[in-house]
C-alpha cells in the first residue's frame, strides 16, 4: 500500500511536538495503525461517496467512533458506551479478547464495508486493499477478528434504527412545495436535483448522547424584513460589503473551510482528519485515539441533527436570495451556496461542537497545523486552539457569502452545548 | 440567455413539437462487447469513417478485454449490416478509437487509447492498417488513456495530438489524487516529437480542441472526473504554435467548474457563431452558453441546462428517482427539421446504488425556441444498458441519421433511423494537397430558409471516440441550400448552392 501522502508527513514532525497527553504506556500492538489508516480510507470515501452529504457522514464517524471505542473497550476492559447513548443494548455474551489490534480490524472492517457498501467501484477496491493489507498487519485470531466483526454488527444493528440509515436520491426530496413566505428559504442553484432541500428530514434522526433534536435549541434569527437599516438588512449588509472588501487572506479562509460534499472529506471529516493528524504526530495511544474518535464522532452527529432541527424550524432564506432579491442582482458568492436553509450554520455548530470535544481531551491553547487540503493545493493552516479553528471555519461561511452572522454566532454556541453531551459519558 | 425571449416572440413554430424520429434496432446487424473490470468501468468508445470508399462509415469498436474490432459497413437502405474484418486494429486493452488521416495520404489513420500502450495505426487502404508508433516516432506511454483530441497548429505538417490519461492503476487503497500526466504530441516534421506534460492533470475523460471564441486559433478544452482528481477542475489550454501549452486562468476569466466530466460536444445552438458546450456528468449535466459573446470574449459561459431541457439528471422512464450517469455526448439533427438536437449515452458506473441502475439513453429533440424535448422512449433508443460510447451517423446513406451505442459487458446496439426523412445535405471539406487535408478545426455554414447552421471539423470529445464523416444538416421545409467553409486559417470560401439529399464535397 503506497501510504506516502502527506499525513504520514506529520509523523516526522512527531519528535518536535511536545506530547499533548501524558504517555501512558499501551500495548496495543499495531492497534492504532490499524485505526488510522481506515480512517484516512474512511475519509477517501466520504469524500467519494455520492450519498455523503456532511449530516450523513457526521452520522458515519458517529458510528465508526463507536465501533473503535467499543472494540478497544471490550478488548481492554473500558467501560461500554452501552447505557449510556440513546439506545444501545448490551452485548450478550461478552468475554474479553486477547489481541485488540485484531478485534479493532474486524471491528472497522465491518464497520466501514457497511456503513460505506455504495460507495462505487474504486471504493469498493479500496476497502478490500485496505482489508488485506492489515489483516496480514495484525495476523490475528480468526476468533479476535470475528469478535470485532460482531462488535461492529452489534453497533450497526443499533444504528438500523436511527431513522437515518437510508438515505434516498441523495438527499433531496421529491415533490418538496417551497414555503411562500418572505424570508422563507428559496432554492439558489439551477441544479435540477437541488431544488429540494437536503435532508428536511434530518433533525428527527434519533442523536447519540443528546436527548433529542431539540435539546440545544436556538432563539430565533433577527426577523426577515427588507427595510434598510432593519437588524436583518444590516446582517445582509454585512455579507454584501465584506464580499466587495474580500482580502487574499479572508478568500484563503474561505476556501479552506469550504469542504465541499465530493470535493473534500466535508466538515466534519476536516475535523476527523485534524485529530487523526494530531494522533500521529503525537503517536497518541489507541484507547486515546479511539476515545477521541467516539467523542468527535457523536459530537458531530449530534451536531449536524440540532443544527437541521434549527433549520427547518426557521427555514430561513439565503443571503444569495435576499441580496439579488433587494440590494445587487447581479452579486456573486465566493463560494456556493449549499441547498438548504441558513440558520443556523452547519459548520458553524459542528465545528463548535467539535473544537469543544477536542479541547476537553487535549487541552485549550493546544496548537496544531491542518493539513486537511494540502493534496488540493491548499495551504497548511496552524491554529492556536480548537477554538480559534472554530471561530475562522464558523467566519469563512460570512466570507463565502452564504451565512449571515447571527447564523455564525449561534451556530457557534449550538455546537458547544452538544458537545456536552457527549463530554459527559465515561470511558476511559 | 438573452436570446431565448427573443426567440419565443419572433418564432411562429413554437408551439410545434419537433417531429420524433423513429429509430429500429437492429440486433442482427452486429454483434460486439465492450467488456472489463475496473480498467474498463470508463471508456468503451466506437469510431465512425468510411476506410471502403463507399461512403458509408464502417465501425471500429473499443472491447476492453476483449480484442477492438472493426466492422465493414455491408448496410442497405432497409437494413443494417456489419461483417467483421481483419484490419490490423484486433488488440486488446483498447478503451477507444479516433480516426484522422495523419499524414494527409488521402487514407485514414487510427489512434487506439488503450489501457497500456497508445497506439497509431497508419491505413493502407482497403480498411488495413498497420502499427506506426516506431515509423512515426509516437510514444505509446503506459497509462489508462481515456482522452483523446487533435488539431493542426498552423504551418505545422501534421497534427498536434491531445491524449487525456486517467488515474494511476497501480493504487489500489489510495486511487484518489493519483491522476497522471495528459500528454501533448506536437510534430516534429513528419514524426512525433517527445510528449509535452499537460500539468496539472485531473483525470481527463473528454478533450476537444475548439475554436471557442472565432479567434481561429482553437484551445484544448479537457474535461476531468472530479471523482479522482484532487484540487482539479475543467480545463482550457491555449495551444499556440512554438509555444508551450498554458491553462486559461482566472486572470483570463476562466471560472473554476468541478464535475464528473465525461463527455464534451460543441455545437452552435444559437446561431450567435460561438459553440455551446455540452458537459456530460452525473446527476446534472451542463450546458454552457458564452456568457459575452463577441470579439475580445472571456471564457465565461452560463449553465442553460435547466432553460433549455437538457439536463437529463434522472431517468426519464420508470420511476427509479435516482440520478443518472451520462457518458458520450453527440449533437446531431436527427429529424432532418434543422434544428440540433442531442443524444446521450447513459449507464451505471458499475453497480453504484446511489445511480440509476436503468438509465435510458437521452434523444432531446431541439424545437424552434431553443428548447430541448425528450423523446428517447418514443423513438425507440431508450436501453437501459450500461451505455459508454456512441456514434450518431448515417450508416446506410439514406441521409437519415443512425445511432450504435457500445455497452459496458453487454452487447452493443445499433438502430436504424426510419425517419421521417425530411431534407438534408452532407458537407465534406477538403483542402487537397494541404497537411490538414480535411479541415480540422475549420467551420462549416449551410444557409437554408433564412437560418445559418454551422459546424465546426473537429476530431476529439465524446466519450473516448468520434465520427470522422461529412457533417450533416438537416433542412426542414428548405429544397435548397448554400454553404461554405470557413477554412483552418480564418479563409472565407464563398457561398455556394449545394445540391440536397446528397454529400458534397468542398475543395480549396
Amino acid at each position: 500500500m503506497d501510504l506516502r501522502r502527506r499525513h504520514f508527513l506529520t509523523l516526522a514532525a512527531a519528535a518536535l511536538s511536545a506530547p499533548a497527553l501524558p504517555a501512558r504506556a499501551a500495548a496495543t500492538g499495531g492497534t492504532e495503525k490499524v485505526i488510522l489508516d481506515w480512517y484516512r480510507l474512511i475519509l477517501e470515501l466520504v469524500r467519494h461517496t455520492a450519498t455523503y452529504s456532511p449530516p450523513v457522514a457526521a452520522r458515519a464517524f458517529g458510528y465508526l467512533g463507536v465501533i473503535a471505542w467499543e472494540a478497544q473497550a471490550a478488548a481492554r476492559g473500558y467501560p461500554s458506551l452501552a447505557g449510556q447513548v440513546n439506545g444501545l443494548p448490551p452485548r450478550p455474551n461478552d468475554r474479553m479478547a486477547r489481541d485488540p489490534a485484531a478485534v479493532m480490524q474486524g471491528a472497522l472492517t465491518a464497520g466501514v464495508r457497511a456503513l460505506f457498501g455504495n460507495t462505487g467501484p474504486t471504493g469498493q477496491r479500496a476497502m478490500n486493499a485496505m482489508q488485506k493489507r492489515l489483516d496480514a498487519l495484525v495476523g490475528g485470531r480468526a476468533a479476535d477478528l470475528a469478535k470485532g466483526g460482531e462488535i461492529a454488527a452489534h453497533v450497526l444493528a443499533w444504528a438500523e434504527g436511527d431513522g437515518g440509515a437510508h438515505v434516498q436520491n441523495l438527499g433531496f426530496p421529491d415533490g418538496y412545495e417551497p414555503a411562500k413566505q418572505p424570508g422563507a428559504w428559496v432554492p439558489t442553484s439551477d441544479i435540477r436535483l437541488q431544488q429540494a432541500p437536503l435532508l428536511p428530514e434530518w433533525g428527527r434522526v434519533r442523536p447519540m448522547a443528546m436527548a433529542d433534536g431539540m435539546a440545544c435549541a436556538l432563539t430565533p434569527p433577527p426577523p426577515y424584513d427588507e427595510t434598510p437599516g432593519s437588524a436583518f438588512h444590516a446582517e445582509a449588509m454585512e455579507v454584501y460589503e465584506t464580499s466587495k472588501t474580500l482580502t487574499d487572506e479572508q478568500k484563503i479562509i474561505a476556501r479552506f473551510w469550504s469542504d465541499d460534499p465530493m470535493l473534500s472529506p466535508t466538515p466534519p471529516g476536516h475535523w476527523i482528519s485534524i485529530l487523526i493528524e494530531i494522533a500521529a504526530r503525537d503517536a497518541l495511544p489507541a484507547e486515546r485515539l479511539a476515545d477521541a474518535l467516539a467523542r468527535l464522532g457523536m459530537a458531530q452527529n449530534d451536531a449536524f441533527i440540532a443544527c437541521w432541527q434549527s433549520k427547518y424550524e426557521f427555514n430561513l432564506i439565503r443571503p444569495v436570495t435576499y441580496i439579488r432579491r433587494l440590494i445587487d442582482p447581479k452579486w456573486q458568492t465566493l463560494l456556493i451556496t449549499p441547498p438548504f436553509p441558513e440558520y443556523p450554520s452547519g459548520h458553524s455548530t459542528m465545528s463548535g461542537a467539535s473544537a469543544e470535544v477536542l479541547t476537553a481531551i487535549f487541552g485549550d491553547g493546544f496548537t496544531f497545523d491542518d493539513a486537511t487540503h494540502a493534496d488540493d493545493g491548499l495551504p497548511v493552516r496552524r491554529f492556536a486552539s480548537f477554538r480559534a479553528a472554530a471561530q475562522e471555519a464558523a467566519i469563512s461561511r460570512l466570507y463565502g457569502g452564504i451565512h449571515y452572522r447571527a447564523a455564525i454566532e449561534r451556530g457557534l454556541d449550538q455546537g458547544a452545548c452538544v458537545a456536552q453531551h457527549a463530554l459527559r459519558l465515561k470511558t476511559l | 440567455m438573452k436570446w431565448l425571449p427573443l426567440l419565443l416572440v419572433a418564432t411562429p413554430v413554437l408551439a410545434q413539437e419537433p417531429a420524433v424520429p423513429q429509430f429500429r434496432a437492429e440486433p442482427a446487424a452486429l454483434a460486439h462487447r465492450f467488456s472489463g473490470e475496473w480498467t474498463f468501468m470508463v471508456g468503451g468508445g466506437v469510431a465512425a469513417f468510411d476506410c471502403s470508399g463507399d461512403g458509408k462509415p464502417e465501425l471500429l469498436m473499443a472491447g476492453g478485454t476483449a480484442p477492438a474490432a472493426l466492422f465493414r459497413n455491408d448496410s442497405t437502405e432497409d437494413a443494417l449490416r456489419f461483417t467483421p474484418i481483419p484490419a490490423g486494429v484486433e488488440m486488446t486493452d483498447v478503451a477507444g478509437a479516433y480516426a484522422l488521416d495523419i499524414d494527409a495520404d488521402a487514407v485514414t489513420d487510427l489512434v487506439l487509447l488503450r489501457v497500456g500502450e497508445n497506439v497509431v495505426l497508419r491505413g493502407l487502404g482497403n480498411c488495413r492498417f498497420e502499427r506506426a508508433n516506431e515509423a512515426w516516432g509516437l510514444q505509446g506511454g503506459d497509462a489508462w488513456t481515456t482522452a483523446f483530441a487533435a488539431t493542426w497548429e498552423a504551418g505545422a505538417p501534421w497534427p498536434t495530438l491531445a491524449f487525456g490519461n486517467y488515474i494511476n492503476r497501480a493504487e489500489e487503497a489510495f486511487p484518489w489524487g493519483s491522476c497522471t500526466e495528459n500528454w501533448l504530441l506536437r510534430p516534429d516534421g513528419r514524426r512525433f516529437a517527445a510528449p509535452i506534460p499537460l500539468t496539472p492533470s485531473y483525470c481527463a475523460l473528454s478533450m476537444l480542441f475548439t475554436d471557442w471564441n472565432r479567434s481561429g486559433q482553437p484551445a484544448l478544452r479537457v474535461s476531468n472526473d472530479r471523482e479522482y482528481y484532487k484540487g482539479g477542475q475543467e480545463q482550457l489550454w491555449h495551444v499556440v504554435p512554438a509555444t508551450p501549452p498554458r491553462l486559461y486562468s482566472e486572470a483570463e476569466g476562466w471560472q473554476r467548474l468541478r464535475i464528473w466530466g465525461m463527455g464534451i460536444a460543441g455545437a452552435d445552438l444559437d446561431g450567435d457563431r460561438y459553440p455551446e458546450y455540452f458537459l456530460t456528468s452525473m446527476a446534472d449535466n451542463k450546458l454552457q452558453h458564452l456568457k459575452a459573446p463577441g470579439p475580445g470574449t472571456l471564457p465565461q459561459y452560463d449553465d442553460t441546462a435547466w432553460a433549455r431541457g437538457v439536463t437529463a439528471h434522472r431517468p426519464y422512464t420508470g420511476d427509479d428517482p435516482r440520478p443518472s450517469t451520462a457518458w458520450h455526448p453527440a449533437f446531431a439533427d436527427v429529424n432532418n427539421d434543422g434544428f440540433t438536437d442531442l443524444f446521450v449515452a447513459k449507464g451505471n458506473v458499475w453497480e453504484m446504488p446511489d445511480f440509476a441502475e436503468q438509465d435510458p439513453n437521452n434523444l432531446l429533440l431541439q424545437g424552434a425556441d431553443g428548447t430541448f424535448t425528450e423523446a428517447g422512449d418514443r423513438a425507440g433508443v431508450a436501453s437501459g444498458l450500461q451505455a459508454r460510447g456512441a456514434a450518431v451517423v448515417d450508416l446506410n446513406a439514406d441521409g437519415r441519421l443512425d445511432l450504435v451505442v457500445v455497452n459496458r459487458n453487454g452487447p452493443a446496439e445499433i438502430w436504424r433511423n426510419t425517419g421521417p426523412v425530411g431534407h438534408w445535405v452532407a458537407i465534406d471539406p477538403l483542402q487537397e494537397g494541404a497537411p490538414n487535408r480535411n479541415a480540422i478545426n475549420g467551420w462549416v455554414e449551410l444557409r437554408a430558409a433564412g437560418r445559418v447552421q454551422r459546424q465546426e471539423v473537429t476530431v476529439g470529445g465524446g466519450h473516448a471516440g468520434g465520427t470522422f464523416a461529412p457533417l450533416h444538416f438537416g433542412l426542414g421545409p428548405a429544397d435548397q441550400a448554400e454553404a461554405r467553409v470557413i477554412w483552418p486559417d480564418g479563409t472565407e470560401g464563398p457561398w455556394q448552392p449545394v445540391p440536397v439529399d446528397t454529400v458534397t464535397q468542398i475543395r480549396r
